[in-house]
């Protein structure tokens, strides 16, 4: 499943432009340093982090994509830094909980 | 520590989560650093002689080292203080121009600060250790093409900002 087939699925709201990109997995996180650590290159990410940092760790490690959720919306400038590193962004309403069992039910491990 | 992975020969081993903890002098407003393993960071007011450290902030952070498995050696990186993503560096500076011209070739520049030593200075480190950084990050990218470019700080990143300004503006991926 890709990236793009994952947010469409769950409903997600797209913030920047989404390229084709093959999820492996996903990796839950609001520290950076944890998600350099332990997520891995295919994951997406689930977190309420909204710092620019978090785009400078995803594209370190090459995840497929972020969800943002709980509402919360990057400013601007996160999303431009996401377009340099191709790391397509989504928001949700729904709270990190309901999106892992919402990617579980879609398949992803 | 980071799950094994067979089929990577560098894996990221002995993570130890902690704090920076960023401290001030209260004479001199001298800065300086440390990393802390403590369950909460400390933030106790102290005198070393005639100087009195005050606590300025923290953030969670981690260390680890990087071990070969082809060969069984462990490279050590204490040393490291963070990665600073080129597009995080100020507009027109040096690592924002190499990196945004490497971008257009699928080439992520990133700088490696260190800690700063007991005298102030940081010493950048060496390029065989840059390379096993390198080696583990990039062997582990999925997307085609993309590289992973980390540099030694030969761009005084360290001693151009502040902790301070590290922490909220720069960028550097080993805070949040």
């Amino acid at each position: 499943m890709t990236i793009r087939e994952v947010g469409e699925k769950l409903g997600l709201e797209p913030l920047t432009t989404v390229p084709e990109k093959v999820v492996t997995g996903v990796y839950i996180s609001d520290m950076v340093s944890d998600v350099i650590a332990n997520a891995k290159a295919g994951n997406v990410l689930v977190t309420i982090q909204v710092h620019n940092n978090v785009i400078a760790a995803a594209n370190l490690v090459d995840v497929a994509g972020i969800v943002v959720t709980r509402g919360r919306r990057p400013a601007d400038e996160m999303l431009a830094l996401a377009g340099k590193a191709g790391v397509p962004v989504f928001a949700t309403a729904m709270d990190t909980w309901q999106v892992a069992t919402r990617l579980f039910e879609a398949g992803i491990r | 520590m980071a799950a094994a992975n067979d089929a990577f020969r560098y894996e990221m081993v002995n993570v130890r989560p902690g704090y920076i903890v960023v401290e001030h002098e209260r004479f001199s407003n001298a800065m300086r650093s440390y990393f802390s393993t403590e369950d909460t960071p400390p933030v106790e007011e102290y005198r070393e002689g005639a100087k009195v450290w005050k606590y300025s902030g923290f953030a969670q952070s981690f260390r680890f080292d990087v071990m070969d498995r082809e060969t069984g050696e462990t490279h050590p990186f204490a040393d490291l203080l963070g990665l600073v993503w080129w597009a995080g560096c100020r507009d027109g500076s040096e690592p924002a121009v190499i990196g945004d011209v490497a971008a257009d070739q699928k080439v992520q520049v990133y700088v490696a600060l260190t800690w700063e030593g007991p005298d102030g200075r940081r010493a950048p480190l060496a390029a065989e250790r840059l390379k096993v950084l390198n080696r583990y990050f990039n062997e582990r990218i999925r997307e085609p093409g993309k590289k992973i470019l980390i540099l030694p700080d030969c761009f005084d990143l360290g001693r151009q900002f502040s902790y301070g300004q590290v922490m909220v503006d720069l960028g550097l991926t080993a805070l949040d």
